[in-house]
């Protein structure tokens, strides 16, 4: 009866795994939070451990999971070898271990957890570029796919360089290949990602047509070109070349704000649902994180600067992607459960298949947490970091929970059946 | 000479629904039009609400088949997406943009 095309869409059971280890390591690293002293510089080994933590085993596991359905989504073409995502996860999953092992007790697994994941994300990289190559319409999001997979591998080979300079003795500065390091990953990577996808994902769920989109195209050249200069600057050993490059991305992040702000106004779709709710305080946070950073910048004083990476961190980059598993998780359930039923009997639609309640409970619990936290962390006040991060474990956990409720949504009576 | 109506086209497609945004494809203004020729094949116009749509080949696909099986006597039936004009919120019934608040 009702023939449906895969080639859009992944199977179920390959991409789970990654939303539900993401989650996990979300909880984790939430827990982890109450064992790091907000005071502690970005050198120290603990917080490079929660730092990989989070972005190893939450950011880059969930985004992984994401590009596995969105890729194809966003190109239009197929993956060139999808099952490769097989192999992926658990590749990646036991290096981030090891490698949070290493940067906590034992340095010598750094290096072994570091291969591991460079394997991991090469094999992605492998899939995703092998991909974009067979891409007609090159638009920006494919453009932003591309640079941003490039720098990923750069930040990488960085990263794992780093590891054997830990663990392994490598004679090379860590400490000024650190920066480096965290913007081509977070912005090279994470936050040009993000760039790119948002020009399909705002539109598409908040149903907005007829924006500029000049903004946007700022923005890609800006993070780009401030990457690169970054990059260029720290193999020359160049100092203010790294400052202009952290200022233009900057100014990038600036005209992507202005974009979102002009995809917002002609939004459509102005119900107010978790995803939309998420999205506010995510772009809210950085905002903050952007006003904190430049006021760092003229007044020097750290406590403001990590306040600034905080919001950039657990307020931007976290609500951005618990805000979208509440509609990836329920359309790769729907996909696999009930497409097939579609023209046979009724289907749920898809705000019927996240858990209203616990995700409103997450959502109060973790802004109520990262603001707290924030501020904690800004004045110097431990207590009330630790308050916030409380507030915080409570918020993950209730994601943990909605992300079983929304994998497990019509699986008894497709089993039933 | 072919009997098949448009309105009847447009019937059988309002039982496909965007799971989405929970409204039929109709009343969402997403079916530009339906050209029945002499013989009785259809050929159905339309656009997607944004061109990354995942949902785009079953919607198509879902929208063939409810031509196909809904309406008495078509013979081929064919889908073209188009891109222009492009949608916007205007051409949804007003039960759909008050629903999503847009009026």
């Amino acid at each position: 009866m009702f023939s449906i095309s895969k080639d859009y869409a992944p199977p179920f059971k390959m991409i789970a795994p990654f939303f539900i280890i993401g989650s996990i390591f979300f909880f984790l690293a939430t827990v982890a939070l109450l064992f790091m002293d907000p005071i502690l510089g970005h050198f120290d080994p603990h917080i490079a451990g929660w730092v990989h933590l989070y972005l190893l085993g939450f950011v880059m596991i969930i985004i992984f999971g994401a590009m596995a359905q969105l890729i194809p989504v966003v190109v239009e073409v197929g993956h060139y070898s999808v099952d490769l995502y097989y192999v992926i996860w658990p590749i990646m999953l036991i290096g981030t271990i090891l490698m949070v092992i290493g940067f906590w007790w034992i340095s010598a697994l750094l290096p072994y957890g570091g291969l591991l994941v460079l394997t991991s994300m090469l094999i992605y990289l492998y899939d995703t570029l092998m991909t974009l190559k067979r891409v007609k319409n090159i638009t920006l999001t494919v453009k932003t796919a591309v640079a941003a997979n490039l720098f990923l591998t750069t930040g990488i080979v960085v990263g794992f360089i780093m590891t054997l300079a830990i663990g392994a003795g490598v004679n090379i500065d860590i400490s000024w290949w650190l920066g480096t390091h965290a913007i081509l990953v977070l912005g090279g990577y994470v936050v040009l990602t993000i760039i790119g996808l948002s020009l399909i994902l705002l539109p598409m769920f908040g149903l907005a047509h007829g924006f500029d989109e000049t903004s946007i195209n700022r923005a890609f050249n800006l993070m780009v070109g401030g990457v690169i200069l970054h990059l260029f600057s720290t193999l020359i050993g160049f100092s203010f070349g790294r400052l202009v490059a952290l200022l233009i991305i900057f100014v990038s992040i600036g005209f992507y704000i202005n974009q979102v702000w002009l995809i917002y106004k002609v939004r459509a779709r102005k119900e107010n649902d978790i995803w939309a709710r998420s999205m506010f305080f995510g772009y809210g946070s950085l905002v903050v994180a952007m006003l904190l950073s430049i006021i760092s910048l003229i007044f020097d004083v750290e406590s403001i600067l990590l306040s600034a990476v905080w919001f950039l961190v657990m307020g931007f980059v976290t609500f951005l992607i618990t805000g979208h598993l509440y509609k990836i998780i329920p359309f790769l359930v729907w996909f696999e459960r009930f497409s097939p039923l579609v023209g046979k009997e009724r289907v749920p639609m898809l705000n019927e298949m996240y858990p209203k309640k616990m995700a409103d409970f997450e959502f109060i619990l973790s802004a109520t947490g990262v603001i707290i936290a924030g501020i904690g962390i800004l004045i110097k006040w431990n207590d009330l970091y630790y308050g916030g991060v409380a507030l915080l474990i409570g918020g993950a956990g209730f994601m943990l929970v909605s992300v079983k409720w929304m994998l497990e949504f019509g699986k008894k009576r497709k089993e039933e059946k | 000479m072919c009997n098949i109506t448009k309105e009847s086209v447009y019937d059988a497609i309002s039982n496909v629904i965007d799971p989405e945004v929970g409204f039929n494809l109709v009343e969402m203004g997403l079916i530009y039009d339906a050209i029945i020729d002499d013989e009785c094949n259809v050929k159905v116009v339309m656009t997607l609400s944004t061109r990354g749509c995942p949902l785009h080949q079953m919607l198509t696909q879902w929208v063939k088949d409810a031509v196909e099986i809904r309406v008495d006597g078509v013979k081929d039936v064919e889908i073209e997406v188009v891109w222009e004009p492009e949608w916007n919120i205007s051409m949804a019934d007003d039960n759909v943009k008050k629903a999503l608040g847009a009026i």
